[in-house]
């Protein structure tokens, strides 16, 4: 009784399993637009022709793919991250994340500079004496060159600087 | 007589000092980020997209195109001197180049690399001047059927290329294809798929796009295990191949830019797998294959010229018939649409002078490269110095303020954020993204194309399989389909799959 639930838990723990569902899910959702927006007729086809039967072909691939990973043994999701330095990740998105929701309110300048200083120095830290006037450098030589040059318009935050 | 004076028109405009600045920055930009791991043409071209929008149309796609073929001549350097590919074409580079170094013939390959992809490069551009208005001139008969079969074949040629699983290949092209017909309808101007976002009205942004999937998955793909470099450190005076190198090479050479070119034409084929053809080929080819993988400068000249050639010929199906056969290419039409172009048959009799221009761009171009890889190469060495921990905020800032100027809105930037963040999980779990942009950019077109067939026809299908050009890609993206099934050809299938844009 034991070796089918180990098996099963296997199969449960399956990165390609999770993603296939979820490719699956998003299949139905496209295909149930496609058939909400109208497919309208063969010789006058609607605005959701393309996407219901793009819908229906993605059910079909994710199925497939779905049927390889129940036949073939893929990796666990553990197992794709085992090794890998995933806080670096985590620090990337979280810092980028933050950076967005800042850059308006903060400006390019005030919103950037420290962006470049958290990430010289969160992963492989790089010295300070290095990473402070990397970061500065960089970011007003790209502002001069896009505000100046360009003459992009780049947003200037609620303090008005850049 | 008639190609030479439209040669001699493109010249004028390639000449002009704005022009040659452009094609000098792109060819630049191009060998940087080709000597550079971790950020490929794919992402450069999409950082400067909107930079090309302060100029003029020529300028702009003249230094798109340099990124691009610059990128395949500076590709090999960093294979050659650090056994890590630079850019995906490069990779077959890695096998004979890095061991020519390790035994102090760094000089050699590095010459014959760059020798061989100028002589490749410039055949590329000849064919493409010669064939490209024939080309033209009978796609004019082309309807939307035609189109919309060529579009299909181009996907499923891509997908039957691409790493892995082919059904998560196909999956991607159709979310790629979704993802294309996100805004308003072109022809009832009905919202879809907008879940009553106004930023989602115009349709997701390209930039944004290819930057999260490539600029910044890559980023995040790196950061989870340092990158060790390990440059060969190696006296790069002697540069010219001597006369049994030049011997061993002239062939491999000339056989590397016609394969080269050929498979750059056809859609979904492009300058990784014609580098991987070319070094098959080569070794097929040789009384001693032994000697591949171990220093045979027959390895390094088939595989660069091919690149370099499929780099030139990408451009005739863009050109000629206005659908890109690649990613690359597919960035390139997405310039020429910013600036209010529509490349295709009439491109060449409504715009004769960008048309010429960018050909001409190319030769001018390629005699840029050369200098640029020969004697400077030294430079493009102490490059490679730069560690990663300082290369990638750098690219972060870069593809921030290159997503953030082709909108001037943030919501791109967080689209870019998310496509990342999807970009990696899809590589994670083996989804290549290179069937997705393509799919992503031809969506709206295939669409379109589509649905004009079908009312032209009232609703009859039989349109797309009794018209023979329609008819024939047809039956060729079928039998491409069908052919994983058959063992045989999944073994093959495997043997020539290709990251096509890393």
């Amino acid at each position: 009784m034991n070796a089918p639930s180990s098996e099963r838990r296997i199969v449960l723990g399956s990165a390609e399993l999770w993603a296939a569902l979820l490719w699956l899910a998003v299949s139905v959702l496209v295909a149930w637009a496609g058939w909400d927006l109208g497919i309208g007729t063969a010789a006058a086809p609607g605005s959701g022709f393309l996407p219901f039967w793009t819908g229906l072909l993605m059910c079909g691939f994710s199925l497939a793919v779905l049927w390889s990973t129940l036949t073939t043994a893929g990796p666990s999701i553990a197992s794709l991250w085992s090794g890998a330095r995933w806080g670096n990740v985590i620090f990337m998105i979280v810092s980028l994340v933050v950076y967005v929701a800042l850059f308006e309110t903060l400006g390019f300048l005030l919103a950037t500079i420290p962006l470049l200083i958290v990430l010289l120095r969160g992963v492989d830290p790089v010295p300070w004496r290095t990473a402070v006037p990397l970061a500065m450098l960089s970011t007003f030589a790209v502002w001069w060159v896009l505000k100046r040059l360009l003459l992009i318009q780049l947003p200037a935050g609620v303090f008005g600087i850049g | 007589m008639d190609i030479l004076a439209s040669v001699a028109q493109g010249l004028g405009v390639a000449l002009q000092p704005v022009n040659l600045l452009a094609c000098f920055i792109g060819v630049f930009i191009g060998t940087l980020v080709g000597v550079l791991p971790g950020i490929g043409p794919v992402s450069a071209m999409s950082l400067l997209l909107p930079v090309t929008l302060a100029g003029t149309p020529e300028a702009g796609i003249i230094m798109m195109a340099g990124i691009y073929y610059g990128s395949m001549y500076g590709g090999s350097t960093t294979s050659i001197l650090v056994n890590i590919p630079g850019e995906a074409a490069s990779v077959v580079t890695c096998l004979d180049g890095h061991e020519m170094a390790k035994q102090g013939r760094a000089g050699a390959a590095l010459g014959i690399a760059a020798l061989g992809s100028f002589f490749a490069g410039t055949f590329a551009i000849v064919a493409l001047m010669l064939i490209a208005p024939t080309l033209a001139r009978w796609a004019v008969a082309f309807g939307p059927a035609e189109y919309f079969s060529l579009m299909v074949l181009g996907l499923v040629v891509l997908t039957f290329l691409t790493q892995g699983s082919m059904a998560k290949a196909l999956l991607m092209a159709c979310v790629g294809a979704v993802l294309g017909l996100i805004g308003l309808d072109s022809i009832t101007a009905q919202p879809r798929l907008t879940f009553d976002r106004l930023e989602l009205y115009d349709g997701i942004g390209l930039v944004p796009v290819v930057m999260g999937l490539f600029g910044i998955a890559e980023v995040l793909h790196n950061l989870e295990r340092p990158i060790a470099r390990e440059v060969i450190k190696t006296k790069l005076s002697q540069l010219w191949p001597n006369r049994a190198e030049w011997r061993a090479s002239a062939a491999p050479v000339a056989r590397g830019t016609v394969l080269g070119f050929f498979l750059g034409i056809l859609p979904g084929g492009g300058a990784v797998i014609s580098s991987f053809a070319s070094y098959a080929l080569e070794k097929r080819l040789s009384k001693t294959p032994e000697r591949f993988g171990r220093g045979a400068i027959e390895g390094v000249a088939g595989p660069e010229a091919a690149n370099n050639a499929a780099a030139g010929g990408a451009f005739i199906p863009l050109m000629t018939l206005g659908i890109p056969p690649n990613v690359v290419m597919a960035l390139l039409l997405g310039a020429f649409i910013i600036h209010g172009l529509q490349p295709g048959p009439l491109l060449m009799s409504q715009n004769p002078t960008l048309f010429w221009g960018i050909v001409a761009s190319m030769y001018v171009g390629n005699a840029m490269l050369l200098v640029l890889n020969l004697p400077l190469v030294g430079m493009w060495a102490q490059l490679l110095r730069l560690p990663y921990n300082v290369l990638f905020p750098l690219i972060v800032l870069f593809s921030i303020v290159g997503v953030y100027c082709s909108s001037n809105n943030v919501f791109d930037v967080y689209v870019m954020v998310a496509f990342g963040i999807l970009g990696y999980l899809m590589r994670k779990v083996g989804y290549e993204p290179a069937p997705l942009v393509l799919a992503f950019v031809l969506g709206p077109m295939l669409e379109n194309n589509l649905r004009k067939a079908m009312i032209l026809s009232q609703g009859d299908l039989s349109t797309f399989l009794t018209r023979p050009i329609s008819a024939t890609c047809l039956v060729f993206a079928a039998a491409l389909l069908l052919a994983p099934l058959l063992p045989a050809l999944r073994r093959k299938r495997a043997v020539v799959a290709l990251d096509e844009t890393a």
